[in-house]
């Protein structure tokens, strides 16, 4: 790899990725990444042609989280490049580590309202970690490496680095400059454990709050020993979903908006919060200052700006999970509140009854969880079907449960669902889409198509934008506005025009069967189930209420 | 309202002074002057940076603090003033 050959920049690039690791890359050419293209051609990187630029950028998220190393995508200049933009928000809102590739135009054509040319690098300030212009070929290996160097330090994300067409073309040395170890730019302080220790002490009734951040920390052991050490009953972020083992007789579940009621419930009541990873976000946390309003927080995070940003720490630990964690667990007398907690989950129980024939969603999707082969990934799309996925499915490890959490980015689903696949060849991976957001990156079937890739698609289907219209019945009057669907085309055949092997259920009596022959089947496969356009998602908090007021049913 | 002053030192790389002023306007602070300079011989710029909002500058100075190529970020408290009249 290493070589005093002369190479492209394109060629150059190449190489980097290689020297980190990088296998796979998603991406789509154009105009002004053609040199790139062009030295992928002998590049032993294995590029997955997406049909849309977003694909490319959330099949890139997808590749990362399910498997922990970076993803990579590519686009040219101009429209792909501001296609990217979303996926990169996307990355940056649930902390991703990607790293995207944009043509520029040439240096000499920029700035001059160029064919496809865009300033993506100033576009790229509001919605990546960090982002580069590459000006000077005797540059593009430092940048390269500062770019994954930076997407995996601290708390990860995404980083751009545009390179202008010339750049691409321009002759460099092969040689390969040593991997730079990037340290954190922010000295954490050394953690202080002793008020943080006083206060798990005298707490009576803790609950432990666990967010995205500890399996990005790849702390999930740590988390698991801290929880079964310190026996503190423990809730969940959406995107934490995995970290605590689900069959965890403390866990209550997920908090919330559409969190369950003991987990709300246990929270509003407890005396100590103890936060990993997590952000106190407008989803989590209901009314602000009627929050968790009894409790001391103790605040774990990698990131000085999360704490105090939403709501003030007694004790705030900063640095690393897999250190921090350790160092407090310590055995809790809290006997009496873990047998309350465990009480309000056996009497706040989900109940799957559903009358009449139509399909209940939730009792599907717990059927597929509790019928999935171990180690199954899992995506969503975003809105109804994405909370009952929350709700109704268990995960035992954060990179089993891939969903688009603070962006709540419809168009996830089916793009990651490839990404997850590609970086897991052997696991089971299951898009769980609704009507509305499947429809946003429908393109990317033919993505699946062209590799053969056996993702398994479950779409909930209501012929509804179902959670705006019933937030539209609920809190606006029942005045349905743009939220219905009735004209989707027939997504069996849909599917079956991209070589996808299609079924759609609409009663109650077919679901097992269906889902068997779902799971059975070799290649891809997307199963339509229809459900009435009615249902909706329960426990609701509503808007700017504490988090116990929740909204049981009409 | 509250004024506030901060000094802020960073390397003197691309966009860097775009990157300060799109964090601090996200961030919900207003702009009430700015005065930057490059010392050409460190390449590190010095900004100073005037700013008005309703929100804790403890939330400002933490988010330009994550940006990769600041070095240094300090409230001047001789100059901040809360509750009061703007600065001059």
């Amino acid at each position: 790899m290493t070589t005093d050959k002369k190479l492209t920049g394109g060629g150059l690039l190449f190489n980097v990725l290689e020297q980190h690791g990088v296998e796979h890359v998603f991406g789509y050419p154009g105009g002004a990444i053609m040199p790139i293209y062009d030295a992928l051609y002998d590049s032993e990187v294995e590029h997955f042609l997406c049909r849309h630029e977003q694909g490319a950028a959330f099949s890139a998220v997808g590749y990362a989280r399910a498997s922990g190393k970076v993803g990579v995508c590519l686009a040219t200049s101009g429209p792909g490049a501001t296609n990217l933009i979303t996926g990169l928000a996307d990355a940056l809102a649930d902390s991703i580590p990607v790293v995207a590739i944009t043509g520029q135009v040439a240096t000499a054509a920029m700035g001059s309202d160029a064919f496809q040319e865009i300033d993506i690098f100033g576009l790229s300030l509001a919605c990546t970690k960090h982002s580069f212009q590459v000006t000077n070929i005797d540059d593009l290996a430092s940048v390269l490496h500062q770019a994954f160097a930076i997407a995996l330090e601290g708390r990860q994300g995404p980083v751009l680095v545009d390179i202008p067409k010339d750049i691409q073309l321009a002759e460099v040395n092969g040689r390969l400059d040593e991997l730079v170890n990037l340290k954190n730019k922010v000295k954490l302080p050394p953690a202080n454990v002793g008020s943080a220790i006083a206060l798990l002490s005298q707490a009576k009734q803790p609950v432990l709050y666990v967010g995205g951040g500890v399996g990005m920390a790849n702390a999930v052991d740590e988390l698991r020993d801290f929880a079964k050490i310190t026996g503190t009953p423990s809730v969940s972020t959406l995107k934490g979903l995995g970290a605590i083992d689900p069959k965890d007789k403390n866990y209550l579940g997920m908090l919330g908006m559409h969190g369950t009621k003991a987990a709300n419930l246990a929270v509003q009541e407890c005396d100590l919060l103890i936060a990993v990873g997590a952000r106190f976000d407008d989803r989590v946390t209901g009314k602000l200052n009627e929050f968790a309003p009894n409790a001391k927080i103790i605040h774990f995070d990698i990131d000085t700006a999360e704490i105090n940003k939403r709501r003030k720490a007694d004790s705030s630990i900063l640095g690393d999970l897999k250190v921090n964690l350790p160092a407090l667990a310590i055995p809790l007398s809290i006997e009496v509140w873990q047998e309350k907690c465990q009480q309000m989950n056996t009497e706040f129980a989900w109940d799957y009854n559903h009358p009449g024939e139509s399909i209940f969603a939730p009792a599907v999707l717990k059927e597929i969880s509790d019928n999935m082969p171990k180690n199954t990934c899992v995506t969503t799309d975003v809105g109804q079907h994405q909370m009952w996925t929350a709700q109704h499915m268990a995960f035992d490890d954060p990179s089993n449960f891939l969903t688009s959490g603070g962006m709540g980015t419809m168009g996830f689903g089916v793009p990651a669902a490839v990404g997850a696949q590609v970086s897991r060849p052997t696991d089971c991976i299951i898009a769980v889409s609704g009507d509305g957001s499947f429809m946003m990156n429908v393109q990317e079937l033919s993505t699946i198509k062209r590799f053969q890739l056996p993702v398994k698609i479950v779409l909930i289907d209501n012929a509804k934008l179902g959670m705006v219209r019933q937030w539209q019945d609920l809190f606006f009057n029942g005045r349905l506005s743009e939220t219905d669907l009735a004209d989707n085309p027939d997504f069996v055949m849909l599917a079956n025009a991209f070589d996808i092997k299609a079924k759609m259920i609409t009663n109650k009596s077919q679901v097992t069967a269906a889902i068997e022959e779902m799971l059975e089947h070799d290649g891809p496969y997307l199963l339509q189930v229809k459900i009435d356009a009615q249902d909706n998602v329960w426990p609701l908090v509503p808007p700017n209420t504490a988090n116990d007021k929740m909204m049981e049913s009409t | 309202m509250n004024y506030y002053q901060l000094k802020i030192k960073a390397d003197d790389k691309q966009v860097v002074l775009e990157r300060i002023l799109q964090v601090t306007r996200y961030r919900g602070f207003l702009i009430n002057g700015i005065k930057a300079k490059v010392n050409t011989g460190t390449n590190i710029g010095t900004i100073e940076l005037m700013v008005r909002s309703e929100r804790p500058i403890e939330l400002l100075v933490d988010q330009i603090n994550k940006l990769i190529d600041i070095k240094e970020v300090r409230v001047d408290n001789s100059t901040s003033q809360q509750n009061n009249a703007g600065l001059t």
